[in-house]
């Protein structure tokens, strides 16, 4: 038996130098490769058929998953550049003045010339989402896996969530200001009012979700409660916790700008009502891209941390 | 005197809308210290429940079981357990899921580390201490599972099935390996599986169980010296043998329906 372990580890080493060698290439394959490593990795496999040496059937399908991985980096891109020749060619062909649409170039040149006001009244809307997002995620968080954890708290709290999940945020804004005033105070918190739902709704159902196989290894080591936690359940719990995090970050900035549109004096949101009133739609084109831009980015900040802490959840490319 | 003792235990559970099953009736076992004893019977015959027992994790609603004199109300430090699954966490390298037990019992240091290691070389998982478990193949899995169980030393070693799920060639290299870790290091054993040739092979005493109610059919002792392998041709008779009693009970029941159908 040990014949057989042993005569693969050079393999399984001589994988690892060659990791240390072509850097680039092997990060581009790592979460190709680690796909198939989960699907010949199931029990019943034997040990002759491990995917951890240089199989020749991985090293065939090296070329075709990076030039899928090529593609599917360039979809978003070809995408965007179809949506905007549409647009363009809708533009045309209906003959709308740039009033009621601009034109790509003129979006385009409305973002180049106001760089300074947008960039400014961008980073109020960021400032916005953020503060109000980490304070989501500070109430959510504890109060998802309380819930997880105790169905009294469940029963107890879920009728008053899914009710103030119910309510429409866009008709609390008004009341926002007049608790809160105009300044970032409403605004932080519509967006914590939008984030925070998907958010607890993750970590309950993450802390629900402990396998049962790992929860009854763990008990039968007689662990404190502090243990099982620790240890065990949110650790499992990270990847739906990160799922709620990342469907909350979209509604954060939508939270942010709904609460600009009900009374600011600044942000993107408060930038689009007033060029609206000023027919200049080119700007408040320019101000949903960067709006977007601003979505996009956190998102993909959200996914970067979650590749962080939750390496061994299963990363599609 | 025994080492554990399975006293009178009845499981009784409770379905749907007050319907009570017998799980087990009346169970009765002495298991001697270093003794291993495997439990066969067909599915529902209530030996994984036994088990959890025995291992402190569910308990009986008559009788009880005691380990070195003491009785068993919850789990305890001087067993461990393996089940069908290796339920390896998997944000944890081989060499963290192996020290997992250690860590909530509080006891860390370098002596620890090193017994990890020599466990992890015995069980051919030398180079491997690094790896993650999604990156193990099933059997090396189910080794670190194995390690894991030992690492506490314990002096019960209790298992749940652990290598149905695995192929036939990793299952009789993991039967070896875990006749040798248990020789050395005289363990007490109880083993629950499916397959009687795994049960005759492994097991000083086979304890075969029935279903509806879970209840101890016969004990039949396996003359055979251990350790023991397939390849040794004067023990493949006897083992053969124990095989076919076995089996010859177990289809008991099924035989005789099937008459008087």
């Amino acid at each position: 038996m040990n014949g057989v372990v042993n005569g693969r580890r050079p393999e399984a080493k001589s994988q690892d130098s060659s990791a240390s060698g072509n850097a680039g290439l092997q990060d581009e394959l790592r979460s190709a490769e680690g796909n198939t490593r989960l699907e010949t990795a199931v029990p019943g496999e034997p040990p002759t058929q491990q995917p951890l040496g240089p199989d020749p059937a991985i090293a065939i399908g090296r070329i075709p998953l990076f030039e899928r991985r090529l593609v599917v980096a360039s979809l978003p891109l070809i995408a965007t550049a179809l949506f905007v020749l549409l647009w363009w060619v809708v533009k045309q062909a209906y003959g709308w003045n740039d009033v009621i649409l601009p034109s790509p170039g003129r979006v385009l040149g409305s973002l180049a010339k106001n760089s300074q006001l947008l960039t400014k009244h961008g980073l109020v809307t960021l400032q916005e989402t953020v503060l109000g997002y980490g304070l989501a995620i500070l109430i959510a968080v504890p109060l998802g896996v309380i819930i997880g954890y105790s169905w009294v708290v469940d029963k107890a709290l879920s009728p008053i969530l899914m009710g103030l999940n119910a309510v429409p945020k866009v008709a609390v804004a008004p009341l926002l200001i007049i608790w809160m005033g105009f300044g970032l105070e409403p605004k932080i918190a519509m967006v914590v009012l939008l984030s925070f739902f998907p958010i607890i709704l993750g970590a309950a159902s993450g802390i629900k979700a402990t396998p049962d196989d790992l929860a009854e290894m763990m008990r039968s080591l007689d662990p404190s409660a502090a243990q099982m936690f620790l240890k065990l359940r949110l650790r499992a719990a990270l990847p739906q916790i990160f799922v709620g995090l990342q469907v909350a970050i979209a509604l954060a900035v939508i939270g942010a700008v709904i609460g600009e549109f009900a009374g600011a004096t600044k942000g993107l949101g408060y930038l689009i009502t007033v060029s609206g009133g000023t027919a200049d739609t080119a700007l408040a084109f320019a101000a949903l891209v960067i709006l977007s831009v601003i979505s996009i980015a956190l998102y993909y900040i959200i996914l970067g941390v979650e590749r962080l802490l939750v390496p061994w959840a299963d990363h599609r490319p | 005197m025994p080492f554990l003792k399975i006293v009178n235990v009845s499981k009784v559970f409770t379905v749907g809308k007050g319907a009570a099953v017998n799980a087990l009736h009346r169970i009765n076992l002495d298991v001697r210290e270093g003794e291993f004893v495997t439990l066969v019977g067909r599915s529902g015959c209530g030996k994984s429940t036994l088990l959890r027992i025995v291992a402190g994790l569910v308990s009986a609603s008559a009788g009880h079981v005691e380990i070195g004199g003491s009785t068993v109300d919850r789990p305890r430090r001087d067993v461990g357990l393996m089940l069908q699954k290796p339920a390896l966490l998997p944000w944890r390298t081989t060499l963290e899921n192996v020290m997992l037990p250690l860590e909530i019992m509080g006891k860390k240091g370098r002596k620890y580390r090193d017994r990890a290691h020599e466990l992890l070389e015995t069980a051919g998982l030398s180079g491997f201490e690094g790896s993650y478990p999604r990156e193990l193949s099933g059997g090396m899995q189910q080794r670190v599972s194995l390690c894991r169980s030992l690492i506490h030393d314990p002096a019960v070693l209790l298992m749940d099935e652990p290598f149905a799920a695995l192929d036939a060639l990793t299952r009789e290299d993991l039967s070896n390996e875990l006749q040798r870790i248990s020789a050395r290091h005289n363990k007490t054993v109880i083993f629950v599986t499916h397959s009687i040739e795994e049960a005759v092979l492994l097991a000083d005493r086979v304890v075969v169980m029935s279903p509806r109610p879970g209840e101890v059919k016969r004990i039949i002792p396996i003359g055979v010296p251990r350790p023991r392998t397939l390849r040794k041709s004067e023990q493949t008779e006897a083992l053969a043998q124990a095989s076919s009693e076995l089996r010859d009970l177990l289809f008991e029941r099924a035989d005789v329906a099937e008459a008087a159908a």
